[in-house]
């Protein structure tokens, strides 16, 4: 694989600098990964108003819990194992920001409070400590076409989150229509 | 994420750093096209490219319909709107408003009394210099902790001694009650100022004269306790459908949901831009615009219901 060029790893800091507190000011989404205390690994989305990832200052990050699945992973990772990565994207952009750092759960309510987002305040946060902080580059972003509108017809071909889902609980197929008809009113509740 | 219809694209044309941490932000359009009509007291929701929206009270100069003026505080616990204002707006920006509204406008009367607090100087500003313009018999007085808390300070000069600023961290609490008792029948007193200054004041609505009232503008929602949500039931009497609200849902989203668009901007009960009538029913007030509990506007936003069915002319 080789080593990366001195400029790659010059481009490594431990703190977001101003351009990168504007990148996770318009930042909608990111992938945050944890592992647990025996290594094992997960990664999950999280979406929300751009700049939802907040900044306190240039080396503290807050991360709201929204509404989701329930399984708690992240956060059960967390209270077991600090170190954290995250993989924030900005809608059009093929640069990626990649933070990795120590984080901590919170209910601080005077901190839940600034999170608070189309009336609804989080019960739980997640600060992180940044350790470092680099822009990576666009290649990936750029050989997928993630932003090209004319990737979206994609997911089309895809079978819908009812029929995955009926066929990984081994229920039967119709099953899969009734849980697609259930999700289109359960994602009207983002908040 | 919420919806750009009907909102007037703008850009930033200007942004002036007022105080250390009160920056105003003129906003016009990219053809110079003239802006819908407003009077003092009027406010404007602002949603950003974040898609953050708030609302702000017009400073400006309501004769000059090319650009929108709004002053914005740098909030330490800002939830998102005050700090990417503050960090990342820049002249060129654009940014999305609706036509002012005005819930604090301006009534007739034989004399009037401004108080503003903090950042509570943006409706305060038009107002005075609104009087000024048609010599009514008005005082003004601005309350800031610091001598450098004072914003749009030249322009408060213009306006002459009429104006009294008070920097209580070098005079101490201005006596809100002496000033009250002071002011002569019929004076009508307009406040705007954070959640502790707008409280004192209510509390001394008794102290004021024969004829006299308070009116003030609040940008963060009351305190309150309320009983907890239960489901209830919205008969929309000119839509003719009847939407259910589950427990863990607003009205208004639930109004949302089933196509009947009210609109809605702040969704924290301070705004007014939802505002409906109810026809029938007791609605729950959670809002901070309705002086009392009896009134039959209600903000679905925040408010609920009492009773099992509500019915709203919508």
């Amino acid at each position: 694989m080789g080593e990366p060029d001195a400029p790659t790893t010059q481009k490594i800091t431990d703190h977001l600098d101003e351009n990168c507190l504007a990148f996770l000011a318009h930042s909608p989404f990111c992938c945050l990964s944890t592992s647990d205390a025996a290594g094992n690994c997960d990664c999950s989305p999280r979406g929300d108003y751009p700049g939802f990832v907040r900044a306190l200052d240039a080396q503290t990050l807050v991360i709201p819990d929204r509404l989701g699945n329930k399984i708690a992973d992240s956060m059960t990772n967390i209270l077991d194992n600090g170190h954290v990565g995250l993989l924030c994207f900005v809608p059009g952009m093929t640069e990626t920001l990649r933070i990795n750092g120590t984080a901590t759960v919170t209910d601080d309510p005077a901190l839940l409070a600034m999170l608070e987002q189309d009336h609804a305040v989080p019960d739980l946060a997640i600060v992180v400590h940044t350790e470092q902080v680099y822009l990576h580059c666009g290649r990936a972003l750029l050989r997928g076409g993630l932003w090209d509108p004319e990737t979206q017809d994609l997911a089309a071909e895809v079978p819908s989150s009812g029929q995955i889902w009926a066929s990984m609980s081994g229920w039967d197929p119709t099953v899969g229509t009734a849980i697609d008809d259930a999700m289109a009113g359960a994602y009207k509740v983002l908040y | 994420m919420r919806s750009r219809a009907g909102m007037i694209p703008l850009l930033v044309s200007e942004i002036v750093s007022e105080t250390p941490s009160i920056v105003s932000v003129r906003l016009e359009a990219s053809d110079g096209s003239p802006l819908p009509p407003w009077v003092p007291g009027a406010h404007i929701d602002v949603q950003l490219i974040t898609r953050h929206e708030r609302q702000y009270s017009l400073c400006g100069d309501p004769a000059d319909l090319t650009g929108y003026r709004i002053a914005v505080l740098r909030e330490p616990a800002s939830r998102g709107g005050s700090y990417y204002i503050h960090s990342f707006l820049r002249v060129g920006s654009r940014v999305w408003v609706r036509p002012p509204r005005n819930l604090f406008a301006l009534s007739e009367a034989p004399a009037y009394l401004l108080l503003a607090a903090g950042i509570g100087i943006t409706p305060i500003l038009a107002m005075a210099r609104h009087l000024a313009a048609e010599g009514a018999d008005w005082r003004m007085s601005y309350l800031a902790r610091h001598r450098d808390g004072i914003a749009f300070s030249a322009e408060l000069e213009g306006l002459g001694d009429r104006v009294t600023t008070h920097i209580s961290s070098e005079r101490g609490r201005l006596d809100l009650a002496g000033l009250l008792a002071d002011i002569a029948p019929g004076t009508e007193v307009y406040a705007c100022g954070p959640q502790g200054f707008i409280d004192e004041l209510a509390g001394l609505a008794d102290a004021l004269p024969e004829g006299s009232s308070i009116h003030v503008e609040r940008f963060e929602p009351k305190p309150r306790e309320h009983r907890p949500n239960e489901a209830f039931s919205v008969v929309c009497s000119r839509s003719e459908v009847t939407v259910e609200v589950p427990a863990q849902r607003s009205m208004l989203d639930a109004l949302a949901d089933a196509g009947v668009s009210v609109g809605g901007s702040c969704l924290r009960g301070v705004c007014g831009s939802c505002a409906l009538n109810v026809l029938e029913g007791l609605p729950e007030h959670r809002d901070s615009l309705n002086a009392d509990d009896d009134s039959m506007t209600i903000y679905p936003c925040v408010s609920r219901s009492i009773s099992r069915e509500l019915v709203v002319d919508v």
